[in-house]
């Protein structure tokens, strides 16, 4: 919990500054902004003093706060099949060290969590990577392992997590016991609020894990106060089956076909990183029989591409494999792009991985279509206009390495220095100038009219 | 499974060029009174083989058709219609009736849509408008002559090779008093400043919001866009067609054939020549014989050569104006948010 420094014009309790004192002769409305400034880097560094010399412990003590999660996370690893126990006692270390050190700690890292605030403000808006925090209040362990699974990026993209959340809850339901004097459909919310914040603290939420818990808080809500709990538990998971079944599952269906039908003889199609769909597509094309070659365009630092890559080529396709950087050499022998989405707004722009914005203006650039593959639940009624009002950070360090290294991680990336700030934004905003159809499940729809997908689903439903 | 839905001597395609005789029936009206007819012969027995045997007619339509796109548009419009009708009735033999005809109410009624579009267009057309148009289309031909009652107009309208239906345009525009000019297809960038707008009818109008008509459309509406004329297009709803073609190789008119090279081997290399020599000699011949041409040496394409070329081209949604329909005058996106509602579900 880092506290947002504050310029009280008295000093805060327990800093002894003589400058303090003395800067108080000006009120803060007197100084200019660069005084502000210096009065504000003056009162952290004593503070930081203050609790570097309150003892060596202090500096180890957010060590173990810190490799904590990150052996819980080399955990799931060897033991995909949960070990219930495993779990809980990792988190519970964490917080035993922590509250050994509660003061301490809290202050370094407090240091620490500033001195980066301080380097990344431009894009501190849409929040900093943080180590995943012990589990606070009354967290179910199979959200505590989604959360962690969410944090060391285990778990990676828009389908994938929202499946990953909705089996979690399934869990959660069957083992939820509705207190005496409770409803169910009213006590069940607040039962998962902090399951929820949990996991939003540990990667920021997705459009399809929002849009998918906004639609189970409304079947919640509209449960039935006369079934018995067993039974509405039951139907809850009944819901959130179908939910995922329709909505997710058949959806790829209908547009594997539907895009598939795109892809013709001799056709080279290019993708970016690693679409969940994009993936069901090309296999979906091959199997029937088409002849054509893909494009793999990856980036770092998460390279997605790769596995594509292997999945693809095991299954008979000609891949080519090549970095962003190369697109342009490329592009002219393209005559497809088929790409994935995190999310797609109103206005008919796509949010995906970063760099699909780069690759979609090329391929416009060269007359070479874009088609985008996203089923309807990711539909945001948000209109965004660029990357910045809505992204999020990696975090700095090589966390997305599958292979064994001989070198430590630390040493195959760039790490944060005193003047150097590494910026990784997950996602960006694709114009949608430079899309030429999206496929939904719903029909092939141009981008500009993304906003009649309502009218289409109420049609459905 | 024809065999069990349908009379085996009830021939959908001869049905279809028979309504074709009516100069005011377009393909797709035709196709819509076929399959009605259709519905009355077979002797399906229920909605679900019924709806299977207008399938299979519709398919066959489209396999004898040289251009499907229009027909298939009215097809699966038709097609639509019948599966979401109410049926309260519990005799299927008056179930079929009614479908017939309201069938052919709706053609009926649909011949009526090319004069409301003639009236909505007829608010953009101002006194002393010089309009430019291609090849031939009823609708046009409908707006122009309405137009014509109420203010001066002149019309550029192109020959639009190979079939030089142009022609056709340009004689009933004349008859009717209308100033008009022929123009080559390859004169269209050089008359485009001095046209105030642009307007074509349609094959069909596709999901995306562009257009498919006549080959030459796209060179109309790119050049249209690059002088800054407006690009209207003209067409009646029963043309918005569900399908979304990414470029101009991914119509379903497009085949192999089209824009191919011929294999060069040594011997029909010689050959080839010598048929295009006895080709152009004899069109010299037959040219000079007529005496139009004004020059001895003008050359025409050989049959061969025509087939390598397409018959409609896809004009893509951002190159046009506004679409005029009998739903009212709609944006290109507009045109998507409409078949999205209608067909979706």
């Amino acid at each position: 919990m880092v506290p947002a420094p504050m310029l009280d014009v008295h000093p805060p309790v327990g800093a002894p500054n003589g400058e303090a004192s003395s800067s108080q002769q000006k009120s803060q409305k007197q100084m200019t902004k660069a005084e502000r400034r210096e009065l504000q880097e003056r009162q952290r560094a004593a503070k930081a003093a203050k609790a570097a010399a309150n003892g060596a412990p202090s500096k180890p003590a957010a060590k173990p706060k810190e490799s904590a999660p990150s052996g819980s996370a080399a955990k799931p690893k060897p033991n995909r099949v949960s070990d219930a126990q495993a779990r809980p006692a990792a988190p519970a270390a964490a917080r035993a060290a922590e509250k050994a050190k509660a003061g301490q700690a809290a202050a370094t890292t407090d240091a620490m969590a500033r001195t980066q605030a301080r380097g990344l403000l431009i894009f501190s808006h849409f929040g900093l990577p943080k180590p995943v925090s012990a589990a606070k209040g009354d967290i179910h362990p199979a959200i505590v392992r989604l959360a962690l699974q969410f944090s060391t990026f285990k778990i990676t993209g828009a389908n994938a997590r929202c499946i990953a959340t909705l089996t979690a809850f399934k869990t959660i339901i069957q083992d939820y016991v509705t207190p005496p004097n409770h409803t169910l459909s009213r006590h069940l919310m607040t039962y998962l609020s902090p399951q929820i914040s949990h996991l939003v603290a540990a990667r920021p939420m997705s459009v399809t894990m929002g849009n998918a818990i906004r639609q189970l808080k409304l079947e919640i809500s509209g449960t039935d106060p006369d079934l018995p709990e067993q039974d509405a538990k039951d139907a809850l998971c009944r819901k959130i089956d179908t939910y995922m079944r329709e909505r997710i599952l058949i959806a790829d269906q209908v547009i594997q076909e539907t895009a598939s039908s795109k892809i013709k003889d001799g056709d080279v199609i290019l993708t970016y990183a690693r679409s969940s769909v994009v993936e069901k597509v090309l296999l979906d094309a091959h199997a029937s029989g088409r002849d054509f070659s893909v494009i793999v365009v990856d980036s770092r630092p998460m390279l997605e591409g790769k596995r594509l890559a292997a999945v693809l080529s095991e299954a008979g396709i000609q891949c080519t494999y090549l970095l962003l950087p190369a697109l342009g050499s490329v592009i002219s022998e393209v005559s497809t792009v088929l790409v994935g989405a995190h999310s797609i707004h109103t206005n008919g722009a796509v949010y995906s991985r970063a760099g699909t914005a780069l690759v979609a203006m090329m391929a416009k650039r060269h007359s070479v279509p874009v088609v985008v593959c996203c089923e309807t639940y990711k539909f945001s009624e948000t209109i965004q206009l660029d990357s910045f009002s809505k992204n999020e950070l990696a975090p700095v360090g090589d966390l997305f390495s599958s292979f064994p290294n001989t070198k430590p991680r630390e040493s195959l990336t760039l790490e944060n220095q005193p003047n150097l700030e590494i910026l990784n934004p997950l996602y960006d905003l694709t114009p949608p100038t430079c899309i030429t159809a999206v496929v939904t499940e719903v029909g092939v729809i141009p981008p500009n009219s993304i906003s009649s997908i309502p009218v289409a689903l109420g049609r459905l439903l | 499974m024809t065999a069990v839905a349908q009379n085996n001597d009830f021939d959908i395609y001869a049905t279809f060029q028979q309504f074709l005789q009516d100069d005011q029936i377009s393909p797709p009206l035709a196709a819509i009174l076929s399959l009605a007819e259709a519905i009355v012969k077979s002797n399906a027995g229920t909605m679900f083989e019924l709806v299977q045997a207008l399938n299979d007619s519709a398919e066959e339509l489209k396999r004898r058709s040289p251009n499907p796109i229009s027909l298939n548009a009215g097809c699966e419009l038709f097609i639509a219609f019948v599966t979401l009708f109410p049926h309260e009735s519990d005799n299927f033999a008056e179930l079929k009736k009614e479908l017939e005809q309201q069938g052919r109410k709706y053609a009926a009624e649909a011949i009526s849509f090319r004069d409301k579009i003639a009236e909505l267009a007829l608010g953009f057309i101002k006194d002393d408008s010089v309009i430019l148009t291609h090849s031939y289309s009823r609708v046009v031909l409908k707006a122009l002559l309405h137009a014509h009652k109420t203010k001066r107009i002149s019309v550029y309208v192109t020959e639009s090779r190979p079939r030089g239906l142009g022609l056709k345009t340009y004689e009933a525009l004349t008859a009717a008093g209308i100033p008009c000019t022929v123009v080559l297809d390859s004169a269209v960038a050089y008359v485009m400043d001095r046209v105030d707008f642009v307007l074509v009818g349609s094959e069909a109008v596709v999901e995306s919001g562009g257009l498919i008509n006549y080959v030459g459309s796209n060179q109309m509406a790119i050049i249209a866009k690059a002088a800054n004329k407006p690009f209207y297009a003209l067409a009646e709803s029963y043309k918005f067609h569900r399908l979304f073609p990414l470029s101009q190789y991914d119509l379903p008119t497009h085949n192999p054939n089209i824009l191919s090279f011929p294999t060069p081997t040594a011997r029909s290399a010689g050959q080839d020549s010598a048929s295009t020599t006895a080709a152009s000699e004899a069109s010299e011949k037959s040219s000079a014989n007529k005496g139009t041409s004004s020059s001895p040496t003008e050359r025409a394409m050989t049959q061969e050569q025509i087939a390598k070329n397409p018959g409609v081209d896809y004009t893509r949604p951002d190159l046009i104006s506004l679409v005029f329909s009998d739903v009212g005058i709609l944006t290109p996106e507009g045109v998507s948010q409409y078949l999205v509602g209608m067909f979706a579900g």
